[in-house]
């Protein structure tokens, strides 16, 4: 039983489908300020829920020479790409007087560094993310400002996690305090929306056709929203300018694929995966691929991956641990649950581990699009039966482009901001800046 | 919550008084029992632990300054009261409440909580814009144009919220949605309405040297001389039969009296014969038209009078000879201008079948289709401005050459994606681009009304019935409502309330990421999953259809099953895969909490969770949600290991008094349903230990087992549920949460059903005649 459909035996019109990595198709047309040769910078986060058993994450040296505790062996070959950064705290997941909800608050604060507003949806209050910040200044230079990725949709009924609305646990990126942006997660579906599908072929001319068409439909679009915004009250603005931006971004889009030259014929040699695999192994790994070829291809510099969303219940039989993540995550120091997050914690780690390898394999010029990007590995609880948001485990990988020193344990002060690590990010991405979320300065990497 | 006798006498004697005040009693002397009274016995016995920066387990009960803020924050105080009353609170080491200000303080807030005047009209509430959520799209666009989209089904999911997913503040359109949008309007608008086929072409053309020739001879690169009477020969595969073209360029050495002939033949068969005046330098088009089947044909140009007579004397040499530079065989099969209504198809009909067949003018069709079109797609008549703006857009597409089919889809593409087809629409009355207030209470017109009942019962788009009732204005009387609800919950699209109503209400979505350890569970597997779920929706479907009383979901002694689920169950004699309904007498099961569905959605995939159990009754069926687990979980760590049976680890975990107070309600509630396992099936042991059944009600009283579980909810309880199923519905049915100012709403519609059986065609009816159903009023948020 074959995974895959064909890869498309008919190549669309006169387009070359062909692989495009960053070098060849992208340097004469993006006359950038940064030397050409080194390939932009990218980055990504990658989440998985329930905290970390951290005996077995922690090394117990700093510095060079760290040493990889079990969990994190499955990513030794990259050893001097990582970096471990033990001390970070996310401030805005405590409770702060809201009582239980350790879980949604983790997820929505880990890219924010706000402390989300407990509501079971009347009035969701988050902050912007520290991805969709770096997207709103570098966006503009590829086809999609940024990805949302996860392997888990949200959930589909009844209440997540103690009153917090399902939107807060299920998304990490947030466009502003009440957008979160949805994420994807059907390998076919990112595959298309960044290759095309392949099964219209057109030529030239009816392609220019639906393209001047595709206009004419959102001018009207936006001109229809821009009349109703006048006639609605505060909340209901607040959802048309939900649409606004939705339609904008489109249309950017749509002008930018122009100028780029870029996306509906540029086809990477890969085969259209064909929908969601029901193995978790399987879907991760196709997932993956899908966030490897979008940087690949500088589709997108900017992602966000979550393995699941935070507070996931699922049990992994296929590496003994049966029971429920979440279930096992509250241990109650029973030493067999910690020995079984830990085996899940690793499972995770081995995910990684073929996604840095995958982003390794990849050449841009003397480096590999691994050591081009910022690779952030964690969660926003660090032990899961504690529901503590300080001492979180968090992992860097990638090298940045030779942005900062990797291959390093470093240990900054008990209660230094993770929103710290995102004002440096957004200097790394040349923006000016001073503060992130609840940052108390620049964290020194 | 019956109302007292007092409370009656002030409901009616004080609703002149009262004015503008949400309260029937004074709120002068509310405020001065407040102040006196109230405060003081708080700051004694509540806000020293429950206030300040960190407040004990997050509850803050500070400022709360007047009556109304009590109102608001209504759902903490029922909480804070419940404990008081139950003695948990405040806890055994602090200083003890005597029993005089317990009874005061519990008195006054109950009193003040539930003072809210149902009298004068309270506030309806305000629904933020919605948009269609993914089985609300799918639908509409199915009703709107005959189109199944399914890809709709992996748009990004709906978040959701107060355990729905169609809660207008929850439903954001990230731009990655807006993309699947305008995607997705580009194939619905191709497979909705056909266009006609391009023009076909049909070209061949030669060379006069590229002809076969009998007797003739080729002269310089491309031209052909014929110097005596013979024929030059094509042969072409005609794709189809019409009307060709046949050109040949050609001239003429003329000699003689007659100018240069040429005949064409088709096929052998002499076609026409022309004269070729002009002279060999100045070639001539020469034009034929041809009908010709399809298949291979063959074209023969023939030079019919030849001529020749040598040089003699002073004559010179006369010489007749037939040029030929180029022939050419073209054909078109034209596109009609429109497609032969024998051949639409539904979609395609429904859209233009309004188009007046004696009208030739282009704009007026356009105007007439696109009028219908819109005013579906916006669910109300569409305004005359967007009309011309659409019909505008139709014209602008056709000038450019596009069919008129063509430009309908264009203009369907522009709907689809229109904010006043992927919201719903409730526009506040009033002025607010010039500052004035909307009118805050307001009924929502019979277009709107039209668009709330057919999205709360069939989650789609109101159908021509609807709209003709809203058209004129018929829709909101009783009768009319009634009987509009009915015939709508007799149509299959009611199914879909049953799906996304009840698979919600009762979290079996959720069932699709249930995935128990198969070594534990080898009876359970993805077509049990699905299998379990249907036998939920085809109950409540049952329920829904036969117009039981709502009790019954508790009770029924009987279910629906097919063969492979009985045969999971046990359950023998029932053959065949369709679902039938099956008695369950003499077996442990009855009623909703007894099926797999819900015993397995509050499973963890090794074990059973009373504690899940426990606490999915209490939000689902009881409306009571538990207090949120304390922040101070850290303390545990320092706990011992628990041990033992599942039973006593709990009392282990219960020991603890910040533990206890939360699980105190929800777990004994899960252990009266401990004999069926995390997939629901019958159990008598586990692990080797005798299954202990034994439970406890929220107010205490015990049960053994889930027979005398279910009978004590329904006895004890039976309020309560009917007011939780009412409020899940309302909340479906609105798509917001329910406010402090529902309560009126919830009230009336309970009082209903009790008067009526708690007939669930009392619930619909009800929740549909509702204030905040039928009216629009202000947002105000706790």
């Amino acid at each position: 039983m074959s995974r895959f459909i064909h890869r498309r035996t008919v190549l669309r019109g006169a387009g070359v489908a062909i692989a495009l990595p960053w070098l060849e198709a992208m340097t004469p047309r993006l006359a950038r300020g940064n030397a050409p040769k080194a390939g932009p910078l990218r980055l990504a986060f990658l989440y998985v829920p329930n905290g970390m058993h951290m005996p077995h994450w922690t090394p117990s040296k700093e510095g060079q020479d760290f040493d990889l505790k079990p969990t994190l062996e499955p990513v030794a070959k990259h050893k001097d790409r990582l970096t471990l950064l033990s001390g970070l705290t996310l401030d805005g997941a405590r409770a702060h007087n809201d009582g239980g909800g350790d879980h949604a608050r983790s997820a929505a604060a880990f890219l924010t560094g706000a402390h989300p507003k407990k509501t079971d949806g009347a009035d969701i209050h988050n902050g912007i993310s520290i991805d969709q910040a770096i997207a709103q200044a570098v966006g503009h230079e590829t086809r999609f400002p940024s990805l949302e990725l996860g392997l888990e949709g949200s959930s589909q009924a009844g209440s997540c996690d103690s009153g917090y609305s399902c939107a807060y646990s299920s998304n990490l990126a947030w466009r502003n305090a009440t957008s979160p942006l949805a994420k994807e997660m059907d390998p076919s579906a990112v595959f298309d929306r960044l290759f095309g599908s392949g099964d219209d072929k057109e030529d030239k001319k009816t392609s220019e056709v639906r393209k001047s068409r595709r206009k004419s439909v959102l001018d009207f679009a936006l001109g229809e929203a821009k009349t109703l915004h006048q006639e609605l009250g505060n909340a209901d603005r607040r959802k048309l300018d939900e649409y606004l931006y939705a339609v904008r971004e489109i249309e950017n889009r749509l002008v930018k694929s122009e100028k780029l030259q870029i996306g509906e014929n540029g086809v990477p040699n890969y085969p259209r995966p064909a929908g969601v695999p029901r193995e978790l192994d399987e879907h991760a790994k196709l997932m993956l691929d899908m966030l490897t070829l979008a940087l690949q291809t500088d589709s997108t510099r900017i992602a966000t991956f979550m393995f699941a969303n935070e507070g996931n219940n699922r049990g992994y039989p296929e590496i003994g641990a049966p029971e429920g993540h979440h279930d096992l995550s509250h241990h109650g120091g029973s030493e067999e649950k910690q020995a079984k997050v830990a085996k899940i914690n690793r499972y995770y780690t081995e995910r990684l581990a073929y996604f840095l390898d995958s982003m390794a394999s990849i050449h841009e010029g003397e480096r590999t699009l691994l050591d081009n990007s910022l690779i952030v590995y964690g969660s926003g609880i660090s032990d899961g039966d504690r529901h503590n948001h300080d001492e979180l485990p968090i992992l860097l990988a990638g090298r940045g482009g030779g942005r900062f020193k990797s291959g390093r344990h470093v240990r900054f002060p008990a209660e230094t901001p993770m929103c710290n690590l995102y004002v440096w990010m957004l200097r790394q991405f040349g923006v000016k800046a001073d503060s992130f979320g609840d940052s108390k300065g620049v964290l020194d990497v | 919550m019956v109302k007292s006798g007092l409370r009656q006498f002030l409901l009616t004697c004080l609703v002149v008084q009262a004015g503008s005040s949400v309260f029937s009693a004074d709120p002068q002397s509310l405020q001065k029992q407040l102040d006196s009274r109230i405060k003081p016995l708080l700051k004694e016995h509540c806000t020293g632990c429950h206030g300040g920066a960190e407040p004990d387990a997050g509850v803050s009960l500070e400022h709360f300054d007047t009556p109304k803020s009590f109102l608001k924050g209504n759902k903490l105080w029922m909480k804070a009261i419940q404990k008081i009353e139950l003695g948990e609170m405040p806890p055994k080491d602090s200083p003890e409440m005597p029993e005089a200000d317990r009874k005061a303080l519990t008195q006054w807030i109950r009193s003040t909580i539930e003072d809210f005047q149902c009298g004068l009209t309270p506030n309806p509430g305000q629904v933020t814009l919605r948009r269609l959520n993914a089985s609300e799209y799918r639908n509409t666009v199915r009703d709107l144009v005959g189109v199944d989209y399914k890809p709709a089904e992996n748009f990004p999911a709906d978040d959701v919220g107060y355990g729905f997913d169609n809660i207008g503040d929850v439903l954001t359109l990230p731009p990655l949605l807006m993309e699947k949008y305008l995607l997705a309007a580009e194939d619905i608008s191709r497979k909705a309405i056909l266009t006609p086929p391009a023009d076909k072409k049909f070209e061949a053309s030669y060379a006069g040297s590229q002809l076969q020739v009998e007797g003739g001879q080729s002269q310089g690169q491309s031209s052909l001389t014929l110097a005596s009477s013979a024929n030059a020969t094509f042969k072409e595969q005609v794709p189809w039969a019409g009307a060709y073209q046949l050109t040949v360029r050609a001239s003429g050495d003329q000699a003689g009296k007659e100018p240069c002939k040429m005949q064409i033949l088709v096929d052998n068969k002499p076609f026409r014969e022309v004269a070729v005046p002009n002279e060999r330098d100045k070639p001539k088009d020469f034009t034929f038209p041809l009908r010709l089947k399809p298949g291979s044909r063959q074209i023969a140009i023939r030079f019919t009078n030849d001529y020749y007579v040598e040089k003699k004397g002073d004559q010179p040499q006369q010489d007749r000879n037939l040029i030929i530079h180029s022939v050419s065989l073209e054909g078109t099969r034209e596109n009609k201008q429109s497609i032969d209504p024998a051949k639409w198809t539904a979609s395609h009909r429904s859209i233009f079948s309004v188009m007046p067949k004696e009208e030739k003018d282009p704009a007026k069709c356009t105007k007439v289709v696109v009028e219908r079109l819109a005013s579906r797609a916006f669910r109300r008549p569409v305004e005359p401005d967007e009309l011309k703006r659409l019909v505008d857009l139709a014209l602008q597409v056709q000038d450019d050459g596009a069919s008129m089919e063509e430009s309908i889809q264009v203009v369907l593409q522009s709907l689809l994606i229109s904010p006043k087809f992927l919201f719903r629409v409730e526009p506040p009355q009033g002025d607010l681009a010039n500052g004035q207030p909307a009118e805050n209470f307001r009924n929502l017109d019979d277009f709107e009304l039209a668009t709330r009942l057919s999205y709360f019962l069939w989650s789609s788009m109101p159908d021509d019935r609807l709209l003709a009732a809203a058209w004129t204005k018929k829709l909101r009387s009783s009768d009319r409502l009634e009987e509009e609800v009915k015939r709508m919950m007799a149509d299959p699209k009611a199914n879909e309330f049953v799906d996304n109503f009840a698979g919600q209400w009762l979290t079996l979505r959720k069932l699709e990421n249930f995935n128990p350890d198969p070594k534990l569970f080898p009876k359970w597997n993805d077509e049990i999953k699905r299998l379990v779920y249907l036998e939920t929706m085809n109950f409540f479907r049952a329920a829904v259809r036969e117009d039981w009383s709502v009790l019954q979901l508790l009770d029924a002694d009987f279910t629906y099953l097919n063969e492979k689920l009985a045969n999971f169950y046990g359950i023998p004699n029932v053959r065949g895969n369709k679902f039938v309904k099956v008695s369950l007498a003499g077996t442990q099961r009855g009623g909703l909490l007894t099926h797999a569905s819900v015993l397995a959605v509050t499973s963890n995939p090794t074990r059973t969770s009373p504690v899940k159990r426990g606490k999915w009754i209490l939000d689902n069926l009881l409306a009571t949600p538990p207090p949120p687990a304390p922040p101070g979980v850290p303390e545990l760590k320092e706990k011992e290991q628990l041990s033992g049976t599942l039973r006593q680890k709990m009392e282990q975990h219960r020991a603890d008094p910040a533990c206890a107070s939360c699980h105190k309600l929800m777990d004994p509630l899960g252990f009266a349903l401990e004999n069926f396992d995390a997939v629901g099936l019958w159990r008598t042991a586990d692990g080797g230990q005798k299954i202990d059944a034994s439970g406890e009600l929220p107010d205490g009283s015990r049960v053994d087992g889930s027979g005398q579980l279910r009978q004590a909810l329904l006895s004890k309880n039976k309020d309560q549920f009917v007011r939780c199923l009412t409020e899940k519905m309302l909340t479906y049915a609105l798509g917001r949460g329910l406010e402090y100012y529902d309560k009126c709403a919830v009230d009336k519609i309970v009082e209903q059903m009790r008067k009526n059986d708690y007939k669930f065609s009392t619930l619909l009816l009800e929740v549909v005649k509702s204030d905040p159903f039928q009216k629009k009023g202000e947002r105000e948020i706790e």
